[in-house]
């Protein structure tokens, strides 16, 4: 039943391309998407010296028990899944191309088409970077590429690279950034038996975030960072801290229906306002274990979001194809006090608000190769006021603050 | 009669021992390569490309085995405890997310042999009974 749903829903997709008038960029954009999975389903994959083609994706279906918010994978999407079964909330599929110009030089484009912030399936470019090696132990990247805000933020697509569904929400949901439009630099120093990695990166933001029927550009916010990470050879442990700076402020007009009083607007000004991303994370990974402990601080400057942290800890154990696992996680938003005094600041302010901890149990099976199916039960037990990480919220910004998530996929790699 | 029965025990203790020993996988550098023996910290680094240089200075070039090949299951089992699924995601991860590609992967021991011979900081994985003279064993993995 997911896969099918999981096929209509990227059919749908096919037919708006169909529709007349198509932007022609976007017709090109799918014919490229096309073409790639062409050439990769031709082969299996295309496999030579010089250029590779391959895929991944997800089937999902996820549903809830709670009609009263719906779940979402992370704040891109605009709408998720109440008690109905959704399968677009996950299910996704990646393409790449690798093409290695010489020893030290190579291309990667890779387009992935998923459920986005109108609720379309259009492919969208993820990468597209040129990837330079002066020394095999230095690599320095530039074009459109994926960040590193926390461990692991630039895989969350690939689900056949991790044990759950989908990337721990607590945790991973307050990026709705994907990429960015600059250069990174990463640099691998052995010491000893151990190793230390570092890496730099600064760029443009790419990215929009729905916000009830408006929309909230983040592209163009410059933002940087970097992490240091010690490795030997069953742990990785990394600290790392990334910053935004936004260039354009909340929608509030078109969110509300009406524009805001100028000193309202002011007063929850995101334009020119940073936030800071601090976080911990360590793994380790040996034989049947697989354990992830992460911390996050985030720290906003604007009036309109609050700050927060989060963190959650992940163990699963492997026996045979099968590995069950369970988690934790949890997040917290600390209260503004509203200066303004005012009963719709007070009101829109709220709405950033999460304080909630979710339970997690469920099962990995690796039925063959470069195929894995998944089910996951999430519970989630909150304050009925945690409303940031859901969608279609009640206007009265209050919801039970329990639930059960129900989720099933398929993930593999082609 | 006893004669015959020492001639059988003596074939048994040449065989068995050794018939595991020899089909155990070794890591194998270049012989000219300078890199006498490695740890397996060492050697976990190069296959899962964290580490692309020898101590020495030297570019690693690993090469990898494809899957259908009984031994890559056996060398990741007996490296890290990995099923080839945890292996492979693994590689999932660095490939989509733009960081690293895996290594190239030969279809057989042959392949193997002539790619760390051709390249000066090349690296694989062999039974260790093909070892020759071209090649230098620095790693074992016992069961």
């Amino acid at each position: 039943m997911a896969a099918s749903a999981g096929v209509t829903c990227l059919m749908r997709a096919q037919f708006i391309f169909l529709l007349p008038g198509y932007r022609l960029a976007e017709v090109g954009r799918w014919l490229l998407f096309v073409l790639m999975l062409g050439l990769a389903s031709l082969a299996g994959a295309v496999e030579t010296e010089a250029l590779v083609v391959h895929g991944f994706g997800t089937l999902g279906a996820v549903r809830t028990t709670s009609d009263q918010v719906e779940f979402v994978r992370d704040l891109s999407q605009a709408s998720g899944a109440g008690r109905q079964w959704r399968s677009d909330v996950d299910s996704l599929l990646g393409l790449q191309a690798n093409w290695r110009l010489n020893d030290d030089l190579e291309w990667v484009i890779q387009g992935v088409s998923h459920h986005r912030y109108d609720g379309a399936f259009r492919p969208e470019l993820s990468w597209a970077f040129v990837k330079y090696e002066p020394r095999p132990n230095l690599q320095m990247r530039a074009g459109r590429l994926g960040t590193e805000f926390f461990m692991l933020a630039d895989s969350r697509q690939v689900g056949y690279s991790f044990l759950t569904v989908r990337p721990v929400g607590d945790f991973f949901w307050y990026l709705p950034f994907s990429s960015i439009h600059g250069g990174d630099v990463a640099m691998t120093v052995p010491l000893g038996e151990d190793l230390l990695r570092g890496k730099l990166f600064y760029g443009q933001a790419q990215g929009r975030l729905p916000l009830g029927s408006a929309l909230w550009e983040i592209d163009g916010s410059p933002m940087g960072g970097g992490y240091l990470e010690y490795q030997t050879a069953f742990w990785q442990l990394r600290a790392s801290y990334a910053n935004i700076r936004f260039n354009h402020d909340l929608p509030f007009a078109a969110m509300l229906g009406s524009p805001l009083p100028a000193a309202v607007e002011q007063h929850l000004a995101m334009s020119g306002k940073r936030s800071d991303y601090y976080s911990l994370g360590a793994v380790y990974d040996r034989g049947p274990w697989q354990v992830q402990v992460m911390l996050n601080l985030i720290d906003q400057q604007s009036q309109a979001f609050q700050s927060s942290m989060g963190g959650y800890v992940l163990a699963g154990y492997r026996i045979d194809s099968v590995t069950p696992f369970a988690g934790l996680s949890r997040v917290y938003s600390k209260r503004r006090t509203d200066t303004m005094n005012s009963l719709l600041v007070g009101r829109l302010m709220a709405d950033t608000h999460a304080d909630q901890t979710t339970f997690i149990l469920g099962m990995r099976w690796d039925v063959a190769r470069h195929l894995a199916l998944k089910a996951q039960l999430d519970a989630i037990r909150g304050d009925e006021d945690s409303i940031l990480p859901y969608r279609n919220d009640p206007a009265t910004g209050r919801w039970s603050g329990r639930m059960n998530v129900f989720s099933v996929s398929m993930d593999f790699l082609f | 009669m006893a004669g015959k029965l020492l001639r059988l025990l003596l074939l048994t203790w040449l065989l068995l021992p050794s018939g595991g020993a020899w089909a155990d996988p070794v890591v194998i550098v270049n012989s000219r390569s300078g890199i006498a023996v490695m740890s397996r910290s060492d050697v976990i680094n190069v296959f899962f490309g964290r580490n692309r240089q020898f101590f020495n200075g030297i570019e690693a070039q690993a090469i990898d085995l494809l899957d259908q090949h009984p031994l890559r299951e056996i060398f990741y089992q007996r490296l890290v405890g990995k099923d080839l699924a945890e292996v492979n995601a693994y590689w999932s991860r660095q490939v989509f997310s733009g960081r690293m590609q895996a290594p190239l992967r030969a279809a057989s021991i042959d392949e193997v042999l002539k790619w760390v011979v051709e390249h000066p900081g090349g690296i694989g994985f062999i039974p260790l009974a093909r070892a020759d003279a071209r090649v230098r064993v620095v790693f074992e993995l016992q069961p």
